[in-house]
């Protein structure tokens, strides 16, 4: 298949999918099952979507699925959107959610961090074939997102509608992590430049935390301030920190989605942070992380013959 | 008029003459994009480009300024032995800067933020310092992005008022105005070349081409003369915040946004008082030493930025809305946030109060 | 290199490796005196946030040390705690900074001897890899040139 006629089949599958989005959405919402309905809508710019929480039979007409929907409507799950659902009502809010594979996986994660109940969402599994990325698309080349080539779960973990066929996963076998390796392969000051330079633009609007389902600490460790873990600044040593801390805040969790680099204003390939321990948890301890509502996630559990060979 | 023309191969010459009294800063490519940086010797800036993504604010209000250091003194520790802690407070070195690239509405910009650190009240000496040192040789803007409202916004892809000499892409030459005191001096240093009055024509053509490409602003016209809490009020807030994620990417990228967050970084017996930039998107910014936060959600922190930008700054220093229209915001949010469908919104919501009030 | 004297911050678990300390100590058994002992109830307390604020604030290394595995007062506290430091020293080690400066145990409360032996290890190591370059942060000192 060329990549033109790949693309037109795809935007066809994608169509079809709005319309189902749509339809799933509209009854929902009429027969009561839930309060409002979290999905995208278009955007002003034309390679933007924009989250909205459709409550009314004509929201659901402007709930869109394309190439731009990269952002996880996992983040938007707050108890302050739970809570708003359910007012006025007697039993708990329940909210839908337009879910591609992985976001499904985070919301996996949320579930059994007791974010909130299996039972108030009404998930809207979508097979996805991957978004556009942003960065690219503004030098004008239409490429797939990193981390979509890379994506073992296209289609939803768990779901409740499917807004289309199953499309097939990718190939287990293929090599996942050969950017970890190329990195790997560095010599350490050579690692250690490569990561200043990657985060040399960042200005800390913590746009990567935000838009990451896996970010919601009530007071985040920037925030705090008796300790003050981090500095404030953009000096590179604060920089670095925050970069640090928040993958490994998200090792064993990070689902590969890739909000965190199309929500960055400055293009930052943060993934690199996490794609490394998203490598060493499926290396050592066997987890991929959302993949399964009945495994915990990696750091929250252990085996008895986890590596120690670090430890004296 | 007093026009003046410069060619492309002629411009490092000309910076480099200048730069024997002026530091100089611009454009340059920086990772994925540009921005504002000062240059070094020899460093010419990239007067190609199109847009910076982060605002050339940081030139004269930097996102971490030290303010003063601190530090103990040396003490014998026997009792009665304790000297006064030792301050110092910040020196500035005072060569004029000469920002060469500068947009025009960023320009406008910088002027915005005077209102704010240089008011009856309060002078700021760090900002005004910069601010009274800087020469800026604007770009016009012949091809706004799309995304470019600022004509629409009180400034414009070609607006003289807030720049020193204004120069336009003219294919093999830039050609321009000088309009003040201090942009003749400049050119002067630079050496450029009187322009012709056909460079007069010249520029006044690719004015009209690119005035006429730009973007026109959603009507703001009835948020002026509506009542502030109808406004807040309004019930559009929530469902128009709801993509927002609240991170700090509209407000850094701003070349309007003015807040800051003060901090000590201590180490080991000395410290610095820093000045940093702040963003109102986040929960810690108007977070109370009580744990009370008047802005506690989400869209309550998205509606306090655009009512500051478009009815209380206007009402406050009556300049006009606190916004220039350059898009950063537009193309940067994450959450495909718009401001132009923001004001038209809450133009609507005056409309509809208005309405209800006239007979 | 022998003029060099790392300063390491050594977080030790309450129930096995401060006892060990102690002891240690009270034994008189020899070890240089380099490091700065944080008492913590356990060794799966560490964050990420700790280890990385220690070194930002002048630590040339940074030793946990906690219960053997099976012997944790809270019954898996360091088994959490083995998975989270494996994590952290390779990602650590994979942004250049050099994993040897993390430095892990497990010592019983009863092991004074291994307590002093390890120490010495960990300053040895830590000694041998001279002063921190790395995730410290220096005070502004000027003002910042701008942008």
């Amino acid at each position: 298949m060329t990549t033109a006629t790949k693309e037109r089949a795809e935007n066809a599958l994608q169509e079809k999918i709005q319309e189902k989005i749509r339809g799933i959405a509209a009854t929902l919402l009429e027969n009561g099952t839930v309060d409002a309905v979290i999905g995208y809508s278009r955007g002003s710019l034309s390679h933007m979507t924009r989250a909205i929480m459709a409550k009314t039979r004509e929201d659901a007409q402007k709930l869109v699925f394309n190439s731009h929907c990269r952002m996880n409507l996992a983040a938007y799950l707050t108890p302050e959107l739970m809570e708003k659902a359910c007012a006025g009502k007697d039993r708990a809010g329940k909210v839908a959610v337009v879910a591609k594979g992985c976001d499904s996986r985070n919301m996996v994660i949320q579930i059994q961090e007791n974010r909130y109940a299996r039972d108030q969402v009404h998930i809207i599994g979508v097979p996805c074939t991957g978004m556009l990325d942003k960065a690219a698309l503004a030098r004008g080349v239409e490429q797939e997102q990193a981390n979509c080539a890379t994506c073992i779960r296209r289609n939803p973990v768990i779901h409740d509608d499917l807004a289309g066929d199953p499309v097939p996963e990718t190939d287990p076998d293929k090599d996942r992590f050969a950017d970890v390796a190329k990195i790997e392969a560095m010599a350490p000051p050579e690692k250690a430049a490569f990561f200043d330079d990657l985060v040399s633009g960042c200005t800390r609007c913590y746009a990567c935390r935000n838009a990451c389902p896996l970010c919601y600490c009530p007071t985040c460790f920037v925030d705090e301030a008796r300790p003050q873990w981090v500095g404030k600044t953009v000096d590179p040593t604060d920089v670095m920190t925050y970069h640090l801390v928040r993958a490994f805040h998200d090792a064993g969790r990070c689902t590969d989605c890739g909000a965190c680099e199309a929500a960055c204003p400055m293009d930052i390939p943060m993934r690199h942070f996490t794609r490394k321990t998203i490598r060493d948890t499926v290396t050592a301890f066997g987890c991929e992380a959302g993949t399964d509502p009945d495994k915990r996630p990696a750091l929250d559990r252990f085996e008895l013959k986890d590596p120690e060979g670090f430890i004296r | 008029m007093n026009m003046i023309r410069v060619t492309k191969q002629a411009v490092a010459t000309a910076l480099a003459k200048a730069s024997k009294s002026y530091a100089i800063a611009g454009p340059v490519k920086a990772g994925a994009g540009h921005e504002f940086r000062c240059l070094g010797q020899g460093q010419v800036p990239d007067l190609e480009y199109t847009h910076t993504r982060l605002s050339p604010k940081s030139l004269l209000f930097p996102q971490a300024e030290p303010m003063f250091h601190f530090k103990l003194p040396e003490t014998t520790g026997e009792p009665g032995d304790t000297p006064p802690a030792f301050l110092e407070a910040e020196s500035f070195k005072e060569a004029p800067l000469a920002v060469v690239g500068l947009r025009p509405w960023d320009a406008r910009a910088l002027d915005l933020l005077k209102l704010n650190f240089d008011s009856p009240d309060y002078t700021d000496p760090f900002f005004i310092k910069r601010y009274n040192a800087m020469v800026r040789v604007g770009l016009a803007d012949i091809h706004p992005d799309p995304e470019n409202f600022s004509l629409a916004a009180g400034s414009g892809p070609f607006d003289e008022a807030s720049v020193d000499i204004l120069l336009a892409d003219a294919g093999d030459a830039f050609i321009g105005k000088v309009i003040t005191g201090k942009g003749r001096d400049f050119a002067g240093a630079a050496g450029f070349e009187p322009g012709s009055p056909d460079d007069a024509k010249a520029f006044a053509a690719l004015k009209a081409a690119a005035e006429k490409e730009a973007d026109i602003l959603p009507a703001c016209d009835r948020i002026n003369d509506a009542d502030t809490l109808d406004l807040y009020h309004a019930d559009f807030w929530e469902a128009a915040a709801f993509s927002c994620i609240n991170c700090g990417a509209c407000t850094f990228a701003c070349p309007t946004c003015w807040c800051f967050d003060i901090q000590d970084e201590v180490n080991q017996g000395k410290g610095v008082r820093l000045r940093l930039w702040d963003s109102c998107m986040t929960d810690l910014y108007s977070a109370h030493a009580s744990g009370h936060n008047p802005r506690e959600k989400g869209f309550q922190r998205f509606r306090n930025r655009f009512m500051h930008k478009l009815k209380y700054f206007p009402d406050k220093y009556g300049a006009g809305i606190m916004c220039v229209g350059c898009g950063r915001c537009i193309t940067q949010c994450p959450g495909g946030i718009d401001i132009r469908e923001v004001m038209a919104a809450m133009n609507a919501a005056a409309a509809t109060v208005q309405q209800e009030v006239s007979p | 290199m022998s003029e060099f004297q790392p300063k390491i911050v050594t977080f030790l678990c309450n129930w096995c490796s401060y006892g060990a300390a102690d002891l240690a100590g009270v034994s008189r058994f020899q070890y240089p005196p380099n490091m700065r002992i944080i008492r913590i109830p356990c060794s799966g307390r560490v964050s990420a946030k700790m280890i990385l604020h220690a070194i930002r604030s002048g630590a040339d290394g940074v030793w946990i040390s906690g219960c053997h595995p099976g012997d944790c007062h809270y019954i898996e506290g360091n088994y959490y705690a083995r998975r989270k430091f494996y994590l952290l020293r390779e990602l650590l080690a994979h942004t250049g900074l050099e994993p040897d400066r993390l430095q892990f145990s497990w010592i019983s409360s009863a092991e004074g001897v291994k307590f002093a032996q390890v120490a010495q290890e960990v300053i040895q190591t830590i000694t041998a890899l001279g002063p921190a370059q790395r995730l410290i942060k220096q005070m502004p000192d000027a003002v910042a040139e701008v942008a």
